[in-house]
């Protein structure tokens, strides 16, 4: 029982095994070096890029998608009109 | 009608509520995943051994799984939107009060029970329910970029929270994820919303369903085992054809994510790095196959053919690994089993979708995902257990891989023609004919 919860404990998801965040690790290191505020304020910002990314591309779209909107609603009222 | 053809039609909705899925899973996943690196400090502080660690992580697995299916029941009545938005504010939270922990009934409490309920919410099983509204024709897509998401979150945030527990300490390094969390909240409640009806748009980003031809009129008609309760769900053979079928994935999936790495050094004889390379370049490759089976289903169609051929090709690559008794051997099972790694789950949920309908479709893919998990915890079970009486991988490996066969063939016998949504005539239609 207990060596199967230190199983759960160090493998509780599929895509982080241990040995494998260890290698990740490594090799961050090597690009990197060893201090951790390097790695930190780069990963930090590719996860928060992710969520800027999609808004700004919602922001670029907005006037593509009133355009279209506002087609949409004229071809619909002309293909209603007898 | 000219200005309309040469004016660019912008992304469709959908794809924006598909980004914020996938962020909010990537993030959670890595939360989830990174428990792991804080035993060691955690344990020191407290002078608690890993066995009493283990209970908070071991009960933190069972109520994620036990809860998916209630919180699928939610999802199904209250809505997507309102059930992830609350998870995640309690997630982040949680995550945030983890940094106060003083005993380990508090960990226990706070991971095991209040932080995975929590988790349950943004599940992929939700998720998955979500993207089959906003998607039809794209659904294998939408949900492999949530599924492989996932991925992405167990290989980037955990070696984020090891440098962040390195640079700073283990209070502190638990305030940042749940702040981390929190901050998912705005970009969900911009991008989440229920149905595409919503805003006033079809599945897909159609403008009107005629519009896509013979493609929208095959899909036109409900499958005829549409339902409106799960319970009528389980009186039907389809459902229990893909939970057995996903329960043997859950074996095959953990037990290699458990015993992968001590089985090449202890049975192959390889170095701890190369194994650990082997395994990354199988992650990696799960991330093109998850997409692929998704986009392939979407395209071809036959979406219980691909599910059959996921699971024959997992089969292959589990022979491959018990009879090659070489480092050569491992890399050729890493790349046959990496593209199915994950490739079941968008196959398994739009296919769900298709025979059972939207209505009751979290509650469903929740008590799949719920087979999934039980088939993992066995499994993981079963090949401690042979391990240790007969003192190899090679038994459990062997079991557990010759159950992709029927798992194979419990895919491929599905009626998919006959109960699928995606075959069903409305219209009489000259397409009909060609299937």
């Amino acid at each position: 029982m207990a060596a199967l919860a230190t199983f759960i404990l160090a493998h509780s998801g599929d895509a982080a095994d241990p040995e494998l965040i260890h290698w990740i690790k490594e090799r961050l290191d090597q690009i990197f070096g060893p201090g951790p505020w390097a790695v930190v304020a780069v990963m930090g910002l590719a996860i928060f890029a992710i969520p800027v990314f999609v808004v700004v591309v919602y922001l670029l779209q907005a006037k593509r998608r009133s355009d279209f909107e506002h087609i949409d609603q004229e071809t619909q009222e002309y293909e209603k009109a007898p | 009608m000219q200005t309309t053809e040469k004016t660019n039609k912008p992304i469709y909705y959908g794809w924006y509520v598909c980004a914020a899925t996938m962020f909010v899973g990537f993030v959670v996943i890595g939360v989830r995943n990174s428990f792991g690196v804080f035993v060691v400090p955690m344990s020191e502080e407290f002078e608690w051994n890993r066995f009493t660690v283990s209970i908070a992580a071991g009960l933190g697995v069972l109520v994620n799984g036990l809860c998916q299916p209630f919180a699928g029941q939610i999802f199904d009545r209250t809505g997507g939107r309102k059930m992830i938005l609350i998870s995640l504010a309690v997630l982040g939270t949680g995550v945030i009060l983890l940094s106060l922990t003083f005993h380990i009934l508090f960990l226990v409490f706070m991971f095991g029970i209040v932080v995975s309920t929590a988790q349950s919410g943004p599940a992929l099983s939700n998720t998955a329910a979500l993207m089959s509204r906003w998607f039809k024709r794209r659904r294998g897509t939408a949900i492999s970029v949530n599924s492989a998401a996932l991925s992405l979150g167990g290989l980037i945030m955990v070696p984020f929270s090891m440098y962040l527990l390195q640079a700073t300490n283990w209070h502190v390094a638990w305030i940042v994820l749940g702040v981390v969390v929190l901050a998912t909240i705005p970009m969900a409640y911009l991008f989440l919303h229920e149905r595409p009806e919503d805003k006033g748009l079809f599945p897909d980003g159609d403008s009107d369903p005629a519009a896509v031809g013979a493609v929208a009129r095959r899909r036109g008609g409900p499958g005829p085992l549409e339902v409106t309760s799960w319970r009528h769900a389980f009186r039907s053979s389809p459902i229990w054809q893909l939970s057995g079928s996903y329960l043997v994935c859950g074996m095959t999936t953990s037990v290699l994510a458990v015993h992968f790495i001590p089985f090449a050094i202890e049975d192959r004889g390889v170095s701890g790095t190369t194994a650990a390379t082997i395994f990354g370049y199988m992650m990696g490759l799960n991330i093109i196959g998850v997409l692929g089976a998704g986009i392939l289903s979407d395209k071809i169609g036959g979406t219980k053919n691909w599910l059959a051929l996921v699971y024959f090709v997992r089969g292959l690559a589990y022979i491959l690994l018990v009879t090659i008794d070489s480092v050569v051997g491992m890399w050729i099972f890493a790349t046959v089993a990496g593209f199915s790694w994950i490739a079941t789950v968008p196959l398994t949920s739009s296919l769900t979708a298709e025979v059972y309908g939207l209505k009751a479709m979290g509650t469903i893919s929740g008590i799949s995902f719920m087979f999934h998990s039980i088939g993992g915890f066995l499994s993981i079970l079963l090949a401690g257990l042979l391990f240790d009486l007969s003192g190899s991988y090679t038994l459990p490996f062997a079991l557990v891989g010759a159950l992709l066969f029927p798992a194979a063939i419990s895919a491929f016998s599905i009626k998919e023609r006959k109960y699928s949504a995606r075959y069903q005539t409305s219209l009489p239609t000259v397409a009909a004919a060609g299937d």
